[in-house]
């Protein structure tokens, strides 16, 4: 504990920006795929434990698509694309087996499946880590706001995430086929009995979620390292955000990825030893308190 | 319909598990004419590639040894095991290939906490054991959990942190380096081995003032807050012992924050060719320790054997593990010959202070020092980072008079001797 | 349902237990030992977690925490303490039983999936103190050293053909007490929360009352399956408390069928069946273990003894169907 540094850091105006940015860039990516996982629960009520390994096949996709062509745009669609059609294949093929089922069972299918795609990834890329590197453009040095330090490369994170995830909202919020998710998601029958193609719909959702995911991994694959089994640590993480901002309630998501980035940027600092403790107390207290989490499920 | 083609995919997968069941090795085999050595090591999982290493230079000596009529007469046959890197794996392998496998030595090329794992087992059933990749300085150190028939064919973490220190206070003194920050994984290796670090440097360099230090957990995806985080202490020197996939993304990420430049970065992980060559836009300048490199000791038999092995394993990069696996299996063959038999006991024996000739090492030689059945003489040494191959330039070996005269200190202080 | 017969079940035990006290005169191999004391160990623990899960309708993703739990707990008292190793049991269940007392009071104030995840969160906080209490624990490097005083009453359990035939003691032991806690009055009422809660509520059972007891009492059969894995590897390392062993015992039910009461304990030696044959012949484990498990799973779409008793036309005999 050292919550002397804290406290300097909390006064200090380059400090709180560094470590404010910094969380973000944490909480941003963090919320692009607890947003996908939280749509998929939120509609299909399934809890998509493979969501990591999305992640992990998007940074891979990247990383390849950026080695052929050299341009990061193509590499981060590619992710999302390819993403969003294995999610379609993965949902018709399996998920949709175990609807209604036995959440152990879809564990179980998930688990699977995870097992699998880290080996595959592994026969295809191998077993070393990978790095994409910064593409050209961006490698330019920081920028400083206020004393604190911020890179361009993350500013358009940010921005990205931020677009991609408002737009999601937006779509929810105001179009057809927005309000008709959001029906699903309330009573399922009621929106077939309307004559709507739920299968079409469930794949449409589950494939967007898949999609947010893969689209994560892309944008982060320049600045991480790829390895099989990488999508661990991210679900685990994505999880937390989930449960505290509220299953299924993609504000919520974004709020609590942005908290959890703001305990990590923070914490490293406060109470470096404890950090990773510190998520699951705030998780073990949101469900306590409110097991619906911040953000309820009236969202989506 | 459907039912039946429900029961017959259940039937034939529950017949497949009855073969499993049958072809299960619960019968022990009679004890044929080959030495089986039991290699266990981590085959699966983010750093499989270090167990793939290991088995690639192992089996190197293993088949020179075969074409020159085998050990004792008899040839080699390896059994490689996947641990995963767990301790309760490892235990649970090391026991089957001693007791069913009919393995007569282990050659327990794992990391830290599973070597520990596989000592237990050796110290109730005696055979002979090599650990190959354990840097942990406590496996071999500390009396309380020493084995007599097991040792380490691996460098080790207190003669890393003398070379590291001496060297490192050398560095500071000339560019006159006092506010330092240090970032290591949250792991009682990452812990251990930066405490020992700081004490050395201290010893070197006694006007050293430690301005920050951050702990990540290990395959951490982010590193952003940590790098934010030093950057806020504004020192002049970083000492990090991320490794492998953490190093490079660390690396990449640094440089988003223009991180080193902003200070001098000391690595000792970094001197890796996985880790060399996977960082895009390596900076200049970073001090790293060799933990293998072609180019040191700079010697044509070193660089034969760089370039054999990538020859046979499919164009891969040898590693650390590498040449300490590779030298395991030496020190086996070695002592095996000397003592003319297999048996625990006696390989020990015929082990303890036994010294080689070895292409990894400045002087050409190493020994297996008797008193605590750890190596020592091996090439250790740091040198300058560059963008492009040979990466590593202009390694400073360290010196091993200095190593054991401050290991000796160091043990006196741990109550180890 | 028929209530068993405890003189039965006894008779069938005792029978068990002298088949594995035959079998190594037979065939001499100490793997086969090895194997039962490690089936030993996951089922007893993979059975206690049906308790929760098939029994009374809580499902739970962090009970490796009280396995790990009685890991630890075991091998620092054995360690620490000059206790004797039947004292340090006791004392080891007695640590779990309080430990489990608080945790299950906060957990199981919630339902379904969110139960889930928040034994999931005490599990991995529970495995974050661990890692980070160095001093007492060993921190990631695990608890080193051995476990000394491994004689009871003239038994040497540091020898592996004790150990084995102890193993075999205590799991058919652990599997006739949690059979009969499953048949008793408060066995039916662990089926009537499962199966509406309010119901059960309405006819005078105090819900919570019995949540709690039946989520100390599972957790105490799972740290004697974490006591047997600390005998057997000498020790207690981190991995045996993190996150994946729940999964391993959650797998182990939904394979062998949390429906049926020896559901877990097929399930426990298919996986470790599935572990040695597949780490012996291929590196490429999960991709073998993922595949099979899909076709398992998707293939009977329930447990393996559950998808036998329907098939043979019995009803199971107390899960989910």
């Amino acid at each position: 504990m050292d919550l002397a540094a804290l406290a300097e850091c909390v006064t200090s105006s380059s400090c709180l920006v560094t470590q404010t940015t910094s969380g973000l860039i944490v909480g941003m990516l963090l919320f692009l795929v607890a947003a996908g996982l939280t749509l998929i629960f939120g509609v299909l009520k399934i809890v998509n434990f493979a969501h990591g390994t999305f992640y992990m096949l998007g940074a891979y996709l990247a990383y390849s698509v950026f080695r052929v062509t050299d341009s990061y745009t193509l590499a981060v669609v590619a992710a999302g694309a390819g993403m969003g059609i294995f999610g379609i294949v993965f949902e018709r093929a399996l998920i949709a087996r175990v609807y209604g089922a036995n959440v152990l069972m879809q564990l179980l299918i998930c688990y699977a499946v995870v097992l699998i795609c880290d080996d595959l990834v592994k026969i295809v890329w191998g077993a070393d880590f990978k790095a994409m590197g910064m593409p050209p453009e961006f490698q330019v040095p920081p920028l400083f706001v206020a004393g604190g330090v911020v890179p361009p490369f993350y500013i358009l994170l940010i921005t990205v995430a931020l677009a991609i995830g408002g737009g999601l909202g937006l779509t929810l919020a105001l179009t057809k086929i927005g309000k008709i998710v959001r029906a699903a998601a309330h009573n399922p029958n009621m929106v077939s009995a309307l004559g709507i193609n739920t299968t079409l719909l469930y794949s449409l959702v589950f494939a967007t979620g898949a999609m947010l995911a893969g689209l994560a991994g892309g944008l982060a694959a320049p600045v991480r390292s790829l390895t099989p089994g990488m999508g661990f640590s991210i679900l685990i993480e994505s999880f937390i955000v989930t449960v505290i901002g509220g299953m299924g309630s993609i504000a919520g998501a974004l709020i609590a990825a942005v908290v959890l980035g703001l305990i990590r940027s923070f914490g490293t600092i406060g109470f470096p030893m404890f950090t990773e403790g510190m998520m699951f107390l705030v998780m073990i207290i949101i469900l306590v308190v409110k097991p619906s989490g911040l953000f309820g499920r009236e969202i989506v | 319909m459907i039912n039946g083609q429900k029961n017959s995919v259940g039937r034939r997968a529950l017949l497949g598990g009855a073969a499993g069941v049958l072809a299960m090795p619960w019968v022990a085999r009679a004890q044929a004419n080959p030495i089986k050595i039991g290699i266990q090591s981590i085959f699966s999982g983010p750093i499989a590639l270090l167990g793939a290493s290991s088995k690639g230079a192992i089996q190197i000596e293993i088949d020179r040894i075969n074409a020159t009529g085998g050990l004792l007469g008899r040839q080699i046959q390896p059994i490689y095991r996947d641990t995963k890197g767990q301790p309760q794996e490892a235990a649970r392998i090391a026991r089957e290939l001693i007791n069913t496998d009919g393995c007569e030595i282990l050659l327990d090329a794992e990391a830290s906490s599973a070597s520990f794992a596989v000592q237990e087992v050796v110290r109730d059933l005696g055979v002979l054991c090599v650990h190959s990749n354990s840097e942990t300085s406590s496996l071999t150190a500390d009396p309380k959990l020493r084995v007599a028939t097991c040792f380490r064919s691996a460098r080790q973490g207190v003669h890393d942190a003398i070379v590291g220190g001496a060297h490192s206070a050398k560095i500071a003194e000339a560019k006159k380096l006092t506010r330092w920050a240090t970032t290591s994984p949250d792991y009682s290796f990452g812990r251990d081995t930066t405490a020992q670090f700081l004490e050395f440097l201290k010893h070197f360099k006694p006007d050293i003032e430690v301005a920050s230090q951050a702990w990540p957990k290990m395959g951490q995806p982010d590193f952003t807050e940590v790098i934010t985080k030093i950057l806020q202490a504004k020192p002049q020197a970083l000492y990090t012992t991320l490794f492998a996939g953490d190093l490079s993304a660390f690396v990449n990420q640094g440089n988003v924050y223009a991180l080193f430049g902003q200070m001098q970065v000391f690595c000792p992980a970094m001197g890796d060719l996985p880790v060399l060559t996977a960082i895009k836009n390596l900076p200049t300048g970073i001090q790293c320790a060799s933990r293998y490199l072609p180019t040191f000791p700079d010697t044509p038999p070193n660089q034969a054997f760089y370039e054999n092995y990538r020859k046979v394993n499919n164009n891969d990069y040898p590693t650390n593990w590498s040449w300490e696996s590779a030298t395991g299996m030496r020190f086996i063959e070695a002592a095996v010959k000397k003592a003319n038999s297999t048996d625990g006991k006696k390989a020990a024996e015929a082990m303890s202070g036994l010294t080689i000739d070895s292409i990894f090492s400045t002087t050409g030689k190493v020994t297996m020092r008797a008193e605590d059945h750890t190596m020592v003489d091996y090439a250790i040494g740091w040198g300058t980072s560059v963008p492009a191959a040979p990466y590593v330039t202009g390694v400073q070996p360290g010196d091993w008079g200095q190593i054991r005269e401050l290991e000796a200190e160091w043990k006196k202080n741990n109550a180890y001797v | 349902m028929l209530r068993p017969s405890l003189a039965r079940d006894i008779v069938l035990g005792i029978l068990v237990i002298a088949i594995l006290a035959l079998i190594p005169a037979l065939v001499p191999s100490k793997a086969f030992q090895d194997f039962v004391i490690r089936v030993a160990a996951m089922a007893l623990f993979a059975t206690s977690l049906n308790l929760l899960v098939g029994y009374t309708g809580l499902t739970s993703f962090g009970h490796g925490m009280f396995y790990g739990l009685g890991t630890y707990s075991f091998a620092l008292l054995m360690q620490k303490t000059s206790l004797s190793l039947p004292m340090a049991f006791l004392l080891t269940l007695l640590i779990t039983a309080a430990t489990a007392t608080v945790v299950g009071a906060i957990c199981i104030r919630l339902r379904l999936i969110y139960f889930a995840f928040v034994t999931l969160a005490m599990q991995m906080l529970l495995h974050s103190i661990i890692i980070s209490w160095v001093g007492l624990t060993g921190g990631d490097q695990g608890l080193q050293g051995g476990i000394p005083r491994r004689v009871v009453a003239g038994f040497d359990l540091g020898n592996q053909h004790t150990l084995y035939l102890a193993s075999g003691v205590v799991l058919v032991i652990g599997l006739i007490a949690m059979r009969h806690v499953v048949a008793s009055t408060f066995g039916t009422s662990l089926r009537m929360i499962r199966d509406n809660e309010a119901r059960a509520a309405f006819l005078g059972i105090v819900v919570w009352r019995v949540k709690l007891a039946v989520f100390v009492l599972s957790a105490m059969f799972a740290a004697v399956g974490g006591v047997v894995t600390s005998l057997f590897v000498s020790g207690a390392y981190p991995e045996l408390i993190n996150w994946p062993i729940s999964g391993d015992a959650i797998f182990a039910i939904v394979l062998g069928g949390i429906g049926s009461f020896l559901g877990p304990l097929v399930g426990t030696i298919m996986l470790t069946v599935l572990n040695d044959v597949v780490t012996r012949t291929t590196e490429y484990y999960g991709l073998a273990l993922g595949i099979i498990i899909l076709v398992f799973a998707l293939g009977l779409r329930r447990g393996v003894v559950d998808f036998v008793t329907e098939r043979l036309g019995f009803r199971p005999s107390g899960g989910v169907s």
